[in-house]
């Protein structure tokens, strides 16, 4: 099964490859082309890695509430205060993302 | 093609524009021709409403029969008096000046931008960062107040003396770090939900824009509690006394 999945990436990374014949552009364009595509794929990244970040921290918290009850309003407080600094970070990425649209056109 | 003014900043260019521009002179830089910012004017705006309501509120005050507002207003009052004694220990609500003003401001400047009329404040960088730079300014004011210069500056060396060379470098970058957090939080959380509502404006027109509104209402509310939370937490490491 890995195997086939591998050979199929590799065919499918392989029959890409005419990309290459394509002609470059000069200039600032270029650097705005390379701006849309790093910035989806960054974003992408970015909010993924978040989303697993706070499933574990809202699963760990809703597990210790369910534990202990009458802690709910301190694991309340820290489920939020974690919570919020987790998305703070994929919005780095979304901060970064303006300032190079905005600089590259 | 200059983009579409709202209505509220073409108002003050057209009227203000002097005064701006008086202002600008004052500091040494070049006049424009519409001086006005949205996020100026917006917040010239928040602040008005503000203290409309409190002056309105101070006349309704009284000790024995507290009228509705009266109670609603105390409601989020206790709420930051027991978040600030809870982070900052017993002294925590002398600073609830500090706390109380980011909360009703940034909550204020988030929740204007829900109207369709109005762009928030808080959706250009630099409202969040003239607010970072006052909690920055702040807190290291009422650590150097508490402990003296000397001993303040003393904390950054960390707990063991030797570590120094390393703990200083450290300390310095991860305290300018902190407006830098502040500001891209409240920044890139109110400029995303206004982007993500308007890019499912431009796809659908009433169910799914709506939906992401009530959720940037929410995350405002979060965002507000959390410049405020954060300012207190960095308020309590720097008055804080270790034993």
């Amino acid at each position: 099964m890995n195997t086939k999945l591998f050979l199929l990436l590799a065919a499918m990374l392989i029959f890409a490859s005419p990309i290459f014949a394509q002609t470059p552009i000069s200039g600032a364009d270029e650097i705005g082309k390379w701006v849309a595509i790093t910035s989806g794929f960054s974003m992408a990244i970015a909010s993924g890695l978040c989303g697993l970040a706070q499933a574990k921290a809202v699963a760990s918290s809703a597990e210790a509430m369910a534990r202990n009850p009458g802690a709910s309003a301190a694991i309340r407080f820290a489920l939020l205060l974690g919570l919020i600094l987790i998305e703070s970070l994929a919005l780095y990425t979304f901060a970064i993302i303006i300032v190079k649209v905005k600089v590259g056109g | 093609m200059p983009e579409h003014e709202p209505w509220l900043t073409a108002l003050f260019n057209d009227h203000l524009a002097g005064v701006a521009n008086a202002v600008l002179a004052l500091f040494g830089q070049k006049t424009v021709e519409r001086p006005w910012s949205t996020a100026l004017a917006t917040e010239i705006l928040v602040v008005a409403i503000i203290v409309l309501f409190f002056a309105f509120l101070r006349s309704r005050l009284s000790m024995d029969r507290p009228g509705k507002l009266q109670q609603s207003v105390e409601v989020i009052y206790e709420f930051l008096y027991t978040q600030s004694e809870e982070q900052v220990g017993h002294a925590g609500p002398q600073h609830l000046v500090l706390f109380g003003t980011l909360f009703i401001f940034i909550l204020c400047c988030n929740l204007i931008g829900i109207i369709p009329a109005f762009e928030s404040p808080t959706m250009s960088p630099e409202v969040p960062l003239g607010c970072a730079l006052v909690t920055l300014g702040y807190y290291n004011f009422m650590g150097v107040r508490e402990h003296g210069v000397g001993k303040y500056l003393a904390h950054f060396a960390g707990p063991i003396w030797w570590m120094a060379p390393l703990m200083i470098p450290i300390e310095i970058v991860s305290h300018l770090a902190r407006p830098l957090s502040l500001t891209v939080r409240l920044f890139a959380n109110m400029y995303a939900g206004e982007q993500v509502t308007l890019a499912f404006l431009g796809v659908t027109y009433l169910v799914a824009p709506a939906i992401f509104m009530g959720l940037h209402v929410f995350v405002s509310f979060l965002q507000a509690y959390i410049f405020a939370l954060m300012a207190m937490m960095y308020v309590n490491g720097a008055v804080a006394h270790d034993h």
